[in-house]
């Protein structure tokens, strides 16, 4: 029951990075490593505007706002200097790794003891129910908000722009704006569950961020191989049920004795397995499909 | 009155400086009047897709100068160029966004042009019915579609989309690159008589590609042909009218000295 619970909690945080990168990953077709810098650039902010007294709230909300500041510059960087994707999400992830050293003095805040986090703020609650219902709600907000945005005039803009660039341009989009925003949005809801991911674990730490994009993929692999063909919102739901699979089977494999230290090895490993899945699924189908055919020509021929 | 399109010295390169080096465009010179219906043909290689694709600012040009109802768009990116410019491609699938639906691409093509905000949605229900009568003058069937994945329409389908698309604001120039090439010969037919009616209908100055010359006469009211980069052939009106096949055939032979070269060229 504990396991299930405290994987519910994570998985809910988890899948708000998880849609994040899901934006650039599925949108732009780009696998953005900014992620990585974004995720503990949110922790960090949060953190040192927690201890210094500011509201928590407040403090998440600079969290996002200090990601959607570098998911500006990996935009900057990809589209107006034509540095490659996955280069320039390295840059702002190595820069990052300095920044969120200086916004912090020092490689990790705690938050334990007397200060207000969101989580404190629900005096009656234990951690992870307080920090379920935090989850259920900011996800309910951020599914909401993106189904609306990608809807608007914007969104359909940035959408067609994912989905064929000179299509956009003969239309009139300016296809390096679009992309900035979806690397902002993308890279706010990346730090906006690194900002609640502090709170609820009571540090922030400079190298929390590492594994971010593999987590993040992770579930969105399962989402999508779970159930294949949905609309962007029911897509963004699923993405949600696949973090708490993938963290409850991460549980499961601790409880059954792996070593921590072994598990990024481990998150590596499944990640692979999982994108390999969709090839394996058409392989054993288009098996079935020939053995069947074989089997009925041997018939005709016997006719 | 101000023409719909002017060119002046137009030059295109590829890998100037290079030994590689192609002049492709060798200074073309070249006024529309409002409402001009242009063919345009050309042997393989001749320049013609590149005179389009610099026109519309996907090959940008640095030598020469490109005026759209008079107004200096020679350094335009081909999106800013867009409010005046509308396209078909060759390939069906290049001029709409295959996983969004019908109405949501005919909807980003009625904003061509404008500025687009985040208050409002990109689809709008008191513009379906207009989509709807729109579509249904494409004879298509596609009024009922609306709401269906564009990937899954088929070829001809795409291309009467995007020419409908390219059409709906009106452009001041509209750019066709062999549009219906890729297309079987019944559905090129419909799609080239769209294309005239829809011309027609709003007036609009062309530049048609085709490599048919049956369709090259008989559509349009003028025609001009390409060699080496350098516009041989312009005709109009009643010039054009009387032109026949042979004719044209021997018309490009007595300007360029040669036989008109081309794998694809439709005679008939
Ligand atoms: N990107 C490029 N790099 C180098 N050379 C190019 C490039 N694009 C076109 N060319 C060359 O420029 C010349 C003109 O090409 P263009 O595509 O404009 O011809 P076209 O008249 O459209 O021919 P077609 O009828 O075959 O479509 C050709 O010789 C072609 O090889
Ligand atoms: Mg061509």
């Amino acid at each position: 029951m504990d396991l299930l619970i405290s994987s519910l909690s994570l998985g809910l945080l988890w899948s708000i990075m998880a849609i994040g990168v899901y934006l650039t990953f599925r949108i732009l077709d780009i696998a953005d490593m900014t992620a990585e810098g974004s995720f503990p650039l949110g922790a960090a902010i949060t953190a040192r505007q927690i201890v210094a007294g500011v509201n928590p709230w407040v403090a998440t909300l600079s969290g996002f706002l200090a990601g959607c500041l570098a998911g500006l510059i990996s935009g900057f960087m990809h589209t107006k200097l034509k540095i490659p994707a996955l280069l320039t999400g390295i840059l702002t992830l190595t820069g990052l790794y300095s920044v969120n050293l200086l916004i912090m003095g020092q490689s990790n805040i705690s938050l334990l003891g007397r200060v207000k986090t969101v989580i404190s703020l629900l005096p009656d609650m234990s951690t992870s129910s307080a920090a379920i219902l935090i989850g259920v709600v900011v996800l309910a907000l951020v599914i909401g908000l993106l189904v609306v945005f990608f809807n608007t005039e914007v969104g359909l803009a940035a959408r067609a722009v994912g989905n064929n660039e000179e299509m956009s341009a003969a239309n009139g989009i300016n296809a390096d704006n679009m992309k900035i925003i979806i690397y902002m949005i993308s890279n706010g809801l990346i730090a906006l569950a690194g900002s609640l991911m502090a709170q609820i674990n009571g540090y922030a730490d400079s190298s929390m961020g590492i594994g971010t994009i593999v987590i993040a993929l992770a579930a969105i692999i399962i989402a999508e191989v779970l159930v294949a063909n949905l609309s962007f919102g029911m897509r963004l739901v699923t993405i949600v049920g696949g973090a708490i699979i993938y963290r409850l089977i991460i549980a499961l494999v601790l409880q059954w004795g792996v070593d921590p230290n072994n598990l990024r090895l481990f998150y590596a490993l499944m990640l692979a397995l999982f994108l390999s899945v969709p090839l394996l699924q058409k392989r054993i189908g288009q098996r079935r499909r020939r053995q069947k055919n074989i089997a009925e020509m041997e018939a005709d021929q016997d006719d | 009155m101000t023409n719909a399109l002017e060119l002046r010295k137009l030059h295109q390169f590829f890998n100037q400086g290079t030994v590689n080096e192609r002049h492709v465009l060798k200074g073309i010179d070249l006024k529309l009047a409002p409402g001009e219906f242009v063919a345009v043909i050309g042997g393989n290689g001749a320049g013609k897709s590149t005179l389009l694709n610099s026109i519309a600012g996907s090959l940008p040009v640095d030598q020469g100068q490109i005026k759209i109802e008079g107004e200096d768009v020679t350094y335009e990116t081909v999106a800013k160029r867009a409010r005046l410019i509308g396209r078909v491609f060759q390939d069906p699938q290049m001029g709409t966004a295959p996983l969004l639906t019908v109405e949501e691409n005919l909807s980003l093509a009625l904003l061509r042009g404008q500025k687009r905000n985040c208050w409002s949605f990109g689809v709008k229900k008191k513009q379906r019915q207009f989509l709807q009568e729109q579509l249904a003058l494409l004879n298509l069937g596609l009024e009922d579609r609306l709401s269906a994945e564009i990937g899954l329409l088929s070829g001809g389908q795409r291309q009467a989309i995007t020419l409908l698309m390219a059409t709906l604001q009106n452009p001041a120039l509209l750019l066709l690159d062999e549009h219906t090439a890729a297309l079987d010969p019944q559905t090129s037919q419909i799609v080239m008589t769209l294309t005239a009616q829809l011309v027609a209908e709003k007036q609009l100055t062309t530049l048609m590609i085709t490599h048919n010359m049956a369709d090259a006469l008989k559509f349009g009211n003028r025609l001009i042909m390409l060699d080496q980069g350098q516009i041989a052939i312009d005709v109009a009106g009643a010039e054009k009218a009387q032109l026949t096949v042979p004719d044209l055939l021997a018309l490009f032979k007595h300007k360029s000295g040669q036989d008109l070269t081309d794998d694809r060229v439709l005679l008939s």
